[in-house]
């Protein structure tokens, strides 16, 4: 929580800027804010998913950042996996696609991501919170020793933000920031 | 030779777009292009197609930025929105339709919150037993504080194989006086016909996301997963196009225009009453 705390600032501070009146009430400055704190958490999220994968992680260790990565996810956000030999969505609750990943069988595991992301605008629904995407892509590379077999894929991630203003005391005083929390995941492999 | 041009523009195009999109630390495995140069959401198709981000996809323009919907920039969007590589739209055609998207005089653009674009979704649902294909069709609408996705239509064969209206002479019928016998004769339509629905006005059209929902909350259909999306635009006058997503090596790919159709007076209604009637 601390570590977000420089963005929930940069974030108040971004509230008060001038507003350009948007038809979605969020101006280019708090968006660009917002957008930052998204990618912290979807950069955690994509950190907490090498770790778990990793077989190197310790059982009780990625549990422990099992729970950190629950953590990042509004209640009930799933994981929506298709690959290119099957077309339909295999949905998984969260906690269960990690548990997935940390049983794969595999001696080795590597996963890190690529260099680019992509940030959707911020559309407003119903309930008054805002919603986004963020897409990232991520790398697989697993090794079974016995076999000698390699298996590589790579992923497109579509990410769900839920962004919503929130209030907190400090020092006495209510101060309004915006917070991020992570939604359903999209999972497609791709081509590449 | 037309290929050739096309190609090279692509490739032209998938080398500006490579750069400046990075997250992650030095030692992560580099985009090669192909990332930056696909459609990513649908989203970035409507950014791209109105010229309101930056070529990296990185900077949102908004109104009173210098190169917001700028047409040169919106021009070499347009050329890199069309899938190149199964569709069949001829050069020509999207020659005259990027003439009229970026005339100077009446430049055309798509938004998201305006009608006239619609989603086609391929769904699964089990029904007696059995996988059977829904097709849904949704819209976005205001609701509340914001917008909501809802469904508008759904095509679902089974109730399609119930209602067959009989035509001509095969049709039942109610006589012009039964009225004089107390409609008694109902009982032709309700218990001896297996084609009550000869029986309806010439105005009746089954309502089938009414019996889809009513046999859904009586358990008999059950939501079982998505198989594909695709969209359906009529924003841009007297043009018709439909976005699928490419998922496939190279740099034409994402979200990509696989079918572009000029409209003529009369052809939006039958291209839609295709759409929907189709399967």
């Amino acid at each position: 929580m601390k570590k977000y705390i420089p963005l929930f600032l940069l974030l108040f501070l971004a509230t008060s800027a001038v507003s350009l009146a948007q038809s979605d009430n969020i101006s280019p400055a708090r968006k660009q804010a917002i957008d930052s704190l998204a990618l912290e958490k979807v950069k955690d999220l994509s950190k907490y998913i090498s770790i778990i994968g990793s077989k190197e992680t310790q059982f009780s260790e990625a549990n422990r950042v099992m729970d950190r990565a629950e953590e990042l996810f509004a209640p009930d956000a799933e994981m929506g996996v298709s690959s290119l030999s099957r077309r339909d969505i295999a949905y998984y609750k969260v906690r269960r696609y990690f548990e997935r990943l940390m049983a794969l069988n595999y001696d080795r595991v590597n996963i890190t991501w690529y260099d680019i992301h992509y940030i959707s605008d911020l559309e407003r629904q119903p309930d008054g919170r805002y919603v986004g995407v963020v897409t990232v892509y991520q790398r697989f590379e697993g090794t079974s020793l016995e076999s000698g077999l390699n298996y590589r894929d790579t992923t497109k991630k579509d990410i769900t933000i839920y962004v919503e203003k929130k209030q907190t005391q400090i020092a006495g005083r209510t101060i309004e920031f915006w917070d991020v929390m992570l939604g359903d995941i999209r999972v497609t492999e791709t081509s590449a | 030779m037309r290929k050739l041009i096309l190609i090279t523009l692509v490739s032209i195009l998938s080398f500006e777009l490579a750069s400046g999109q990075g997250l992650y630390s030095p030692g992560q495995p580099k985009d090669d292009g192909r990332f930056a140069a696909s459609t990513k959401q649908v989203n970035q198709f409507f950014r791209r197609f109105n010229a309101e981000e930056s070529i990296e996809g990185d900077k949102r323009y908004y109104e009173g930025d210098p190169l917001y919907r700028d047409r040169e920039l919106r021009g070499k969007f347009i050329s890199i929105l069309f899938d190149n590589e199964t569709s069949s739209v001829d050069a020509d055609t999207k020659k005259q339709f990027l003439n009229e998207v970026l005339s100077e005089q009446y430049p055309q653009y798509i938004h998201f919150h305006r009608e006239d674009w619609f989603a086609e979704v391929s769904a699964v649902f089990m029904y007696k037993g059995k996988r059977e294909n829904v097709t849904l069709f949704m819209k976005i609408q205001p609701e509340g504080l914001g917008y909501e996705w809802v469904i508008d239509k759904v095509v679902f064969q089974p109730f399609k194989d119930i209602f067959k209206k009989p035509q001509g002479d095969g049709k039942g019928f109610l006589h012009p006086l039964s009225h004089e016998l107390g409609f008694m004769n109902l009982r032709k339509a309700f218990q001896d016909s297996d084609t009550p629905e000869a029986y309806t006005s010439k105005e009746y059209t089954p309502d089938y996301l009414t019996l889809f929902l009513y046999e859904m909350k009586k358990g008999s259909i059950k939501f079982e997963t998505i198989q594909d999306v695709k969209f359906h635009f009529f924003q841009v006058n007297n043009w018709y196009f439909e976005l699928n997503q490419f998922n496939r090596p190279g740099f034409n790919t994402g979200w990509l225009i696989s079918n572009l159709v000029r409209l003529k007076p009369g052809d939006k209604e039958s291209i839609q009453k295709y759409i929907y009637d189709q399967k």
